[in-house]
């Protein structure tokens, strides 16, 4: 069947909202499909956070171990000043007592400035742990001075000390000339790692 | 508003259908002043609706085969037997009476068409100018088998009597397919008188198509429905006796009506306001108007269709749309009483861990605290144990002099330090290697004597793997005596002058 110019004219308007009412559908169906999936995803976050709750309050018993294990170890880093703010007066103190009780010839040290190691998601606040670098250099009679200076250190507190590297190397001094001077040179990198936890009571 | 236009040999009528009531809306003379009228009546009524039935005497079937052919071919082969039968064929059309049995299938067709065209064509004329929608221009015997069907006729050979105004009204339907009709003419009788000559004239229309072989001679009764006439079914009845050729039954014209849904029609109309509202609620597809006079039908029908497709498309989509929104309402439920349940369980779980040692912290962050913190000190190792190591091993090679050692954690603590820009997480399976890098020289051992230098460095070496735990990653002797080295000499040459030859191991664990 042909049509002619005024029968397509005629067929114009309803073709018109043929379209319209179409596309109309087209637009209900897609609204309704886009809220239906974001509804969809509402739901299954509802579904895990429940999960999740209920799995949390099952391992309850197992939490409460937990705690306690944990706690024991929070405290001892809390008694050694690990958690809480940098103590770079006291880790100086520290330097210097191990100097003067060791009889080191010679102990240089330089603290680098903080930066951020790892964060980790907490709740309600994140827990954020920090590494100072601290390069020190040494004169030591013997290497077992070296193992004294670390083991004093770790004594000490105020941080959680992560030998990064430690280099040892003879002075070059003859032994005949030597007597008592350092015949060894240490040079190490130690990370001075503190805890900040942002949700602990003061 | 839809109008029929209902042409007889004395005159003609326009009735107005709606909802199942008939209503007569004009009448006009069947001659030239009657077209005058009719013209000025569809003045008034531009573009509307009509159905037109004819209810004429001059009606000619003619049954005729084709070949077995479908589309177009079987269009033109129909119009061409039309052509042959018929000098005017606008007012002509075929029934197909379905393919006979056999090889060749060849089709039954039954010709159809009006002996005197000419009287019909200017009220089509009239209707085309005023641009009317003419849904299709119909004969009573047309519609005759939707007659039956309504009436109860089970399928077989039947008779359908009418009592119209225009006169007896007789159509043979077979397996719902007409094969013949005749209208006789009927004067005013009483009841008895008119029965009988349904009778009769039942009795010679069986016999004229017992003649045509159209009706076998033998065979069992064929079925007559005769419409009485309101309130003369027992008349009828009594007249109407059923014999071996034919069986009557008699259905009275206001069950008739109920049967096929008239609601109300004039009240001078005879059983032809059956087939009216047949023409308007049944109508057979065949009919007798040709393509170009009901194209402004088919235009109508096709912007009806296009809006009502899209009101369809509207309201599946509406359908489809409901159907989600009531999912999505249901979901709505649901994640409410999921909030419910696990703010309840929060409840429940922090009731229960008020009871937990006090802590100065929260029980996530106590965590966070103590896993990553014991992360970090597992992957992080002290120099003491390797020098510790280094020096037991030591012990029994007095040749050898140490010239310098460097200790250093690779890996773990290198990325731990790499990790302070994305300030993540550490990975608790990520492992950090301690390495131990000792350079030193043989002494007390010609320098010349090489293969005892080599020998001692690797016996050497050999024994700081002693403890499985460490590794020995690279040994580079004082003299190179791998394959892809250059060995190189200075054999003309006091050698002893020189330092001792000096070697590198490098020595590594894994920090777990």
């Amino acid at each position: 069947m042909n049509f002619t110019a005024l029968e397509l004219r005629q067929l114009a308007l309803p073709l018109l909202a043929f379209i319209a009412l179409l596309g109309a559908g087209s637009a209900l169906i897609t609204w309704t499909e886009s809220r239906a999936g974001a509804q969809a995803s509402v739901l299954a976050d509802a579904r895990g956070e429940r999960s999740r709750a209920k799995e949390r309050l099952m391992r309850i018993a197992e939490e409460e171990k937990e705690v306690t294990e944990k706690l024991e170890v929070y405290q001892h880093l809390k008694t050694l000043g690990i958690l809480g703010d940098e103590r770079r007066l006291e880790w100086a103190d520290a330097m210097t007592r191990i100097r003067t009780e060791r009889e080191l010839p010679d102990l240089r040290y330089r603290v680098e400035r903080q930066r951020p190691l790892v964060s980790v998601p907490g709740k309600p606040a994140p827990v954020d742990f920090y590494a100072s670098t601290m390069r020190v250099e040494l004169l030591l009679l013997h290497e077992g001075d070296l193992l004294h200076f670390l083991g004093d250190l770790r004594q000490s507190g105020n941080a959680y000390y992560s030998v990064r590297s430690c280099a040892l190397a003879r002075t070059g001094q003859p032994a005949a000339v030597a007597g008592l001077a350092p015949r060894l040179r240490a040079e190490c990198e130690i990370d001075l790692i503190t805890i900040m936890d942002r949700a602990a009571k003061t | 508003m839809k109008r029929l236009v209902y042409f007889t040999a004395d005159d003609h009528s326009v009735y107005t259908w709606s909802a199942g009531k008939l209503e007569l809306e004009a009448k006009f003379p069947g001659d030239e002043l009657g077209v005058t009228a009719f013209r000025e009546y569809l003045s008034g009524h531009r573009g509307g609706l009509f159905y037109a039935l004819a209810d004429l005497a001059g009606e000619d079937f003619h049954e005729e085969q084709i070949p077995y052919l479908r589309g177009g071919d079987r269009e033109i082969v129909v119009q061409r037997r039309l052509a042959q039968r018929y000098r005017d064929t606008r007012l002509a059309t075929a029934l197909s009476l379905g393919h006979i049995r056999g090889e060749r299938r060849n089709e039954r067709l039954l010709l159809t068409s009006f002996t005197n065209t000419q009287r019909l064509t200017p009220w089509l004329d009239a209707l085309a100018e005023s641009e009317a929608k003419l849904a299709g221009m119909f004969s009573v015997p047309l519609l005759a088998p939707a007659l039956a069907a309504r009436l109860g006729a089970r399928g077989g050979r039947c008779f359908v009597v009418t009592v119209n105004t225009t006169g007896l009204r007789q159509c043979f339907v077979e397996d719902g397919k007409l094969r013949f009709a005749r209208l006789e003419r009927t004067v005013d009788m009483v009841p008895e008188a008119l029965a009988s000559f349904v009778r009769s004239e039942t009795g010679r229309l069986a016999q004229y198509l017992s003649t045509l072989r159209v009706l076998p001679r033998e065979g069992p009764p064929v079925q007559v429905l005769v419409v009485a006439p309101h309130g003369l079914r027992a008349a009828f009845e009594r007249t109407l006796v059923s014999d071996t050729r034919l069986s009557f039954l008699t259905v009275d014209q206001t069950d008739a009506e109920r049967r096929v849904g008239v609601k109300s029609a004039p009240p001078d109309t005879g059983a032809e306001q059956l087939y009216l509202h047949l023409a308007v609620r049944r109508p057979p597809r065949e009919q007798f108007a040709r393509r170009e006079d009901r194209r402004s039908y088919y235009l109508w029908q096709l912007k009806r269709g296009l809006v009502a497709a899209g009101g369809l498309s509207l309201a599946a989509c509406a359908l489809y749309a409901g159907a989600g929104w009531i999912e999505i309402f249901g979901q709505r439920g649901e994640v409410e009483q999921l909030r419910a349940e696990t703010r309840s369980t929060q409840q429940q779980y922090e009731r229960i861990t008020s009871t937990f040692p006090v802590t100065q912290t929260t029980t996530d962050n106590l965590r966070a605290t103590v896993v990553e913190f014991t992360n970090i000190a597992k992957r992080s190792a002290q120099p003491e144990r390797a020098l510790v190591y280094l020096s037991k091993v030591l012990g029994d090679f007095p040749q050898i002099e140490l010239d310098s050692l460097a200790w250093r954690i690779e890996g773990g603590a290198q990325r731990a330090r790499n990790a302070a820009a994305a300030v993540a997480p550490s990975d608790p399976k990520r492992t950090a290697t301690e390495v131990l890098d000792i350079s030193g020289r043989v002494g007390a051992m010609q320098r010349s004597d090489y293969r005892a230098i080599t020998q001692e460095v690797q016996r050497f070496a050999d024994a700081l793997r002693a403890d499985p735990s460490y590794e020995v990653l690279r040994t580079q002797l004082p003299f190179d005596v791998t394959s892809e080295g250059t060995l190189s000499g200075d054999i003309g040459r006091a050698a002893e002058t020189g330092e001792a030859p000096r070697f590198t191991i490098v020595l590594g664990r894994s920090v777990q």
